[in-house]
C-alpha cells in the first residue's frame, strides 16, 4: 500500500548561533495517522514542530505542510500545543473557550464545552487557579476543539497526573473519529502514550534514527520503549 | 444482549503487536463459547477509548474478525456475534489444530517419537 505523507522535510538543518539543532534532516509524516515523534532533550523535536507552523525556520533544506511551505497562511489548518504553553492566567475556563472561538479559525465551540465537561473542568474557575494537570487539560481542548487537518503536540503529558493523563489520552482517541487528521506527539512519556500511535519517529542529535510503524516495531524488537531504551541508553 | 469492555476482559502487552492481542483474546472468548452468539460488541470507539490504544488498531482486528464470519459489523446498527454456531465450532477446531501442530514441531525438536510424546499427553494434568 502505497504510503500518504501530509508532511515532508528533506535536508532540513537549522542552527542555533553555534549549536546544530537539526542536522539534514530527513522524515516524512503519514496522513491520517498519529505519528510519536521521540528522542531525547535537546534531539531536536520542539524545533521541528516549530517549523511546521513557520515559528523557526530552515538554514537549509524543504519543509512541506500538506505540500505547501510553512507560513501564517496555512496555520488556520494546524493546531499547536507548545512545551510549557500558558494561556491567560485571569480567564476563566469558559472565557477562555469563548476567546478561544473569537482568535482560532475553524474553533467549536459546542465541541469545547462538551469535551470540558467530560474532562471535569469547572466553567467559572479562573486559570490561574487550576493544578496543573486541570491546565493541560484545557490546553488539549483548545487544541482538539479546532477542526484541523493537523495536530502538533508538544509534551502533552509531562508533569500531570495520572487521571488527567488517561483522559487526555482518551480525548486525542475520540478525535480521530469526528474529523479524518495528521496528530503528531512529542513526548518523553513512552509508556503512556505508545498505545496510540500508528507510526514513530526517533530522532537524536537532529537526525533520524528510526522511523517505522507502531506494529511493525512490536513485532520485530518488542514495545516502543524498549525500542527507545536500546537505541538512547 | 450487550458485551461490555469488561466481559471482554482484553490484557494488551505493550512488547507484542496489540492488533494481533485483541484478534487472538476475542478468538479465543469465542471459541470457549464466553461471548453468547447474536450479542452486541463494543463499537471500535468505545474499545479504543477503554484500551486506550489507536482506533485503527481496533479497527484491524474487527475487520479480520469480520472476514472469518464471526462477527457482523451492521450499518447504524454497530458489531455482533454471528449467530451461527458451526462459525463457532470452525475457529474453534482451527486454532485447535494450529496448537496440536505446534505441540508436535516441539515435541519433534525435542527428538521425541509418536509414541513417547502420546504417552506423555496421557500423563498429563488436564
Amino acid at each position: 500500500m502505497e504510503m500518504e505523507y501530509a508532511i515532508e522535510l528533506k535536508n532540513v538543518t537549522k542552527s542555533y548561533k553555534k549549536k546544530l539543532a537539526l542536522d539534514r534532516l530527513t522524515v516524512a509524516f503519514p496522513t491520517g495517522q498519529i505519528t510519536g515523534l521521540l528522542g531525547p532533550n535537546g534531539a531536536g523535536k520542539s524545533t521541528l514542530l516549530k517549523m511546521l507552523v513557520g515559528l523557526v525556520h530552515q538554514d537549509e533544506g524543504t519543509i512541506s505542510v500538506f505540500g505547501q511551505s510553512p507560513s501564517w497562511r496555512n496555520n488556520g489548518e494546524i493546531a499547536y500545543l507548545p512545551d510549557r504553553g500558558r494561556w491567560y492566567a485571569l480567564q476563566t475556563v469558559a472565557e477562555a473557550l469563548a476567546y478561544a472561538e473569537v482568535i482560532f479559525p475553524a474553533f467549536d465551540l459546542d465541541l469545547a464545552r462538551k469535551m470540558a465537561d467530560s474532562m471535569e473542568l469547572d466553567p467559572t474557575a479562573q486559570i490561574r487557579t487550576l493544578s496543573k494537570g486541570l491546565e493541560a487539560r484545557l490546553n488539549l481542548i483548545l487544541c482538539l476543539a479546532r477542526r484541523v487537518r493537523l495536530i502538533l503536540f508538544d509534551e502533552p503529558f509531562s508533569g500531570i497526573d495520572l487521571v488527567s493523563r488517561d483522559k487526555i489520552t482518551q480525548n486525542i482517541i475520540n478525535s480521530m473519529f469526528d474529523l479524518p487528521k495528521t496528530i503528531i506527539i512529542c513526548t518523553h512519556e513512552i509508556h503512556e502514550a505508545e498505545s496510540i500511535f500508528d507510526h514513530v519517529i526517533f530522532i537524536d542529535k537532529g537526525q533520524m534514527v528510526l522511523a517505522d510503524n507502531a506494529e511493525q516495531l512490536r513485532t520485530e524488537k518488542g514495545s516502543i520503549e524498549s525500542v527507545y531504551r536500546g537505541l538512547f541508553q | 444482549m450487550t458485551i461490555n469492555e469488561e466481559t471482554l476482559n482484553l490484557q494488551l502487552d505493550l512488547s507484542k503487536p496489540l492488533y494481533e492481542q485483541i484478534l487472538h483474546q476475542i478468538r479465543y472468548a469465542l471459541a470457549r463459547k464466553d461471548l453468547e452468539l447474536g450479542a452486541k460488541l463494543p463499537s471500535v470507539r468505545e474499545l479504543a477509548q477503554q484500551l486506550r490504544v489507536n482506533p485503527n488498531t481496533v479497527m484491524r482486528a474487527y475487520q479480520e474478525l469480520n472476514r472469518d464470519e464471526l462477527i457482523e459489523t451492521r450499518r447504524g446498527q454497530g458489531t455482533f456475534i454471528t449467530t451461527k454456531p458451526q462459525k463457532i465450532q470452525h475457529i474453534r477446531d482451527n486454532l485447535a489444530t494450529e496448537a496440536i501442530n505446534s505441540f508436535i514441531d516441539t515435541m519433534q525438536e525435542l527428538g521425541m517419537s509418536r509414541q513417547a510424546a502420546l504417552s506423555l499427553l496421557e500423563e498429563g494434568k488436564w
